[in-house]
């Protein structure tokens, strides 16, 4: 079982780029578990076809610790398996507790089962406290995959997220296997990722271009592979599960000095 | 159904019964050779918890303390792991297993405590300590989940995962339960006179420490690092408390197919012969004529009280779960009637406990069970609900209540500090019901007198 944890800036496309990548792996008989360990609940939205899911954490709050594994966990398609952890309103309680409460549940209650080939976290924006690092912890998620775009704050937080990375890379096995850019078609983008990537040691492991069919299947509540699988962009998310499933680059990132990161983007006529 | 099992309806807690789980925790690794437990937070999750224990055992004894500031509860608390761990193995050169236990604030903010394990092995154990036998064990115990009870339970299991090893000597496992160094006494002394080779887990006879001409001594326990690696390669468990040792029993069941006994707590005469026939079945061994006299010795005393004091008594019992299932069985025994039960928390397994489902089916009185339970739910009984008692069986806790309404106590649990000595008796056994019984008479006799309520009877008996 592969356990990989998605992480990236808020907003840049996580889930909808972890459920076209998972779509593309169930296309090739891979058995997923998707949990999404954001408080807004909307990492399997795309799998599951805008069924609205009770996550983990409400169930928790409405019945007690005694749950079904049935009632948290729904099959969508491909037969991804789909988890969301949920989380407290906004502004109140505790979202990072949340997701370790979450996931201990689930692996009291037997979620990970012996045939799943891989388990995605989806994971909100930066890892803001230990909560958000739960799915990198000892005996979770071995590799991480990063997902960015050429603006600058996008590689701001990539950067960001490496520094934790590396932390948890000391005291466990957690290594880095790569950027996805998912474009949003800036000039030179693919240059300047790739650059970032070879100084924090690591690869762009696939340049997502940007296609108006992501946003059409979106409004379909379908991932671009269920909607229209003979597409072109079908076909990128097609490469991008082979490229992942076939990755045996893993590191622990050197995340960068900020005014090293500024230079990179300089270079790349970011900064003007 | 005249047996009732519900909770605590009222928010919040008033004089509570039961405390968190690291205190559970740490429980454990006091039975322990050669351990000290860090406790990773605040330095009141030791604080209070050591002087809870040693105001029972009026023992010294040590536990760790990564003492958490507002810094760490912020920035990480890992460091100070690190930190705490190599002071501990600096000063004492004999500590070899070291339990790291996690509590409200650092599961809080997410301390990965495994993950500073796996880094103090790799750097810290192999640079610094290298060739010195230690083991790092993270116990995860958030107070804010289950109790004291739950917590003993999570921490026993994952001792016994870390170091359980098959192809040892099979011995028989007896999971203790929350002892006191009298009850594993009584317990070791029922398994000798069998001639079971068994492996009681946590041993903390030796904690009844004694004062010697060359000075005080440092009470610990006497389980060893090579009886917890014995526990893979068992006959078979007994788990004589189900919520104290129920979870590394199950581990032990599905790892190494060890099969597993749950319960009776031996408190009372059935639920010690039950005890003694389980050893039998899986042993072989016969129970030997030196135990059937004990028995009869205990019946003897019981039934100088039984019929005579004791029957019909109405009483409260509160306190671990176990411990007062165990005491509600015996006093139905001794035709005495447990009118209220009061568990400390709520469990999602109590309404599934075979041994309340039979209360539920048989008693023939009404009788209160009440999950979540706090102190206020007997004093408010007593005050405002016009609930007629005899006794109250619990811990010192429950004092103050006793004193206002004019019910006596007899202590029996933990903690008990306002009575000299109690650790050393068994609540377990046939000597633990002999005693029980003479101090339940003994305490209703003064009663008895300081109420004088056929006080002359006592001159006639």
């Amino acid at each position: 079982m592969r356990q990989i944890a998605i992480y990236g800036k808020g907003g840049i496309g996580k889930s909808t780029t972890t459920q076209n990548l998972n779509a593309g792996l169930a296309q090739m008989g891979k058995h997923i578990m998707i949990v999404g360990c954001d408080p807004k609940a909307d990492s399997c939205r795309l799998i599951l076809g805008g069924l609205a899911q009770q996550t983990v954490l409400d169930t928790l709050r409405e019945e007690g610790d005694d749950i079904d594994l049935e009632k948290i966990m729904k099959s969508g398609y491909g037969d991804i398996r789909c988890v969301e952890s949920g989380g407290p309103e906004p502004g109140v309680g505790c979202a990072g507790r949340g997701i370790i409460t979450s996931i201990n549940l689930l692996e009291q209650l037997g979620a990970y089962t012996d045939d799943l080939d891989y388990v995605f976290y989806d994971v909100l924006g930066d890892v803001v406290c230990g909560g958000f690092a739960m799915p990198i912890r000892e005996g979770k998620a071995k590799e991480i995959y990063i997902v960015c775009s050429g603006e600058m704050m996008a590689l701001y937080a990539a950067n960001n997220i490496c520094k934790g990375i590396s932390k948890y890379a000391e005291t466990g096995g957690v290594r880095l296997g790569g950027l996805i850019c998912n474009s949003r078609k800036v000039e030179g983008e693919a240059d300047l990722v790739e650059a970032v990537a070879k100084e924090l040691g690591t690869q762009m492991i696939y340049f997502v271009p940007r296609d108006i069919e992501v946003q059409q299947a979106e409004i379909h509540r379908k991932t671009v592979i269920e909607h229209d699988s003979n597409s072109k962009q079908a076909e990128e998310y097609r490469t991008l599960a082979k490229r992942i499933d076939g990755n045996d680059m893993f590191v622990v990132p050197k995340p960068m000095k900020q005014e090293r990161l500024e230079t990179i983007l300089m270079e790349h006529g970011l900064m003007e | 159904m005249p047996c009732e099992l519900k909770e605590k309806e009222r928010m919040g807690v008033i004089n509570p019964i039961f405390t968190c789980q690291p205190a559970g925790a740490q429980y454990v690794s006091i039975g322990i050779k050669d351990c000290i437990a860090i406790v990773h937070g605040g330095q009141g999750c030791v604080m209070f918890v050591r002087l809870w224990f040693s105001q029972h055992f009026k023992e010294s004894f040590e536990i760790a303390s990564s003492s958490l500031h507002e810094d760490s509860a912020v920035f990480g608390g890992t460091h100070r792991v690190e930190q705490a761990v190599d002071i501990l193995l600096m000063r004492y050169p004999d500590v070899k297993v070291v339990p790291i236990i996690t509590t409200c604030s650092t599961e809080i903010i997410g301390d990965d405590v495994d993950g500073a394990v796996a880094k103090l092995n790799n750097g810290l154990l192999k640079e610094k300590y290298a060739g010195r036998e230690v083991h790092l064990i993270p116990i995860h115990t958030p107070s804010f989940q289950g109790s004291h009870v739950t917590g003993y339970d999570v921490a026993a299991e994952a001792i016994i995962k870390h170091f359980a090893k098959s192809g040892m000597i099979p011995k028989l496992n007896v999971f203790t339960g929350w002892q006191n160094p009298g009850d594993t006494h009584v317990l070791k002394h029922l398994l000798a006179a069998m001639e079971v080779p068994a492996n009681l887990i946590f041993d903390n006879e030796e904690f009844d420490a004694p004062l010697m001409p060359e000075g005080n001594y440092v009470a610990h326990g006497s389980t060893t690092i090579e009886d917890l690696a014995n526990t893979g390669s068992a006959t078979a468990t007994i788990v004589l408390n189900r919520y104290e040792g129920g979870k590394a029993a199950a581990y032990l069941q599905s790892k190494f197919h060890i099969p597993a006994v749950i319960g009776p707590s031996p408190i009372g005469i059935r639920n010690t012969d039950v005890f003694l026939q389980n050893v039998k079945k899986i042993t072989g061994k016969a129970i030997p004529k030196s135990l059937v006299k004990e028995r009869g010795i205990a019946i003897d005393a019981i039934t100088d009280v039984a019929h005579m004091f004791l029957a019909d008594k109405r009483v409260a019992i509160y306190g671990n779960p176990d411990l007062v299932i165990g005491l509600a069985e015996f006093c139905l025994d001794l035709g005495m009637k447990p009118v209220l039960l009061l568990l400390g928390d709520e469990n999602s397994n109590y309404p599934k406990d075979p041994r309340i489902q039979e209360l539920q089916n048989n008693v023939d009185y009404d009788m209160e069970i009440i999950m979540n339970a706090d102190l206020w739910e007997l004093g408010d009984r007593l005050q405002n609900q016009g609930l007629k008692l005899d006794l109250i069986l619990g811990h010192s806790k429950g004092r103050f209540i006793a004193m206002d309404y004019h019910i006596p106590l007899v202590r029996v649990g933990f903690p008990i500090y306002d009575r000299a000595g109690y650790y050393h008796y068994a609540t377990v056994g046939y000597e633990g019901a002999r005693v029980l019984a003479e101090r339940m008479a003994n305490v209703w006799f003064n009663d008895m007198e300081y109420t004088k309520n056929k006080e002359w009877l006592l001159g006639m008996w």
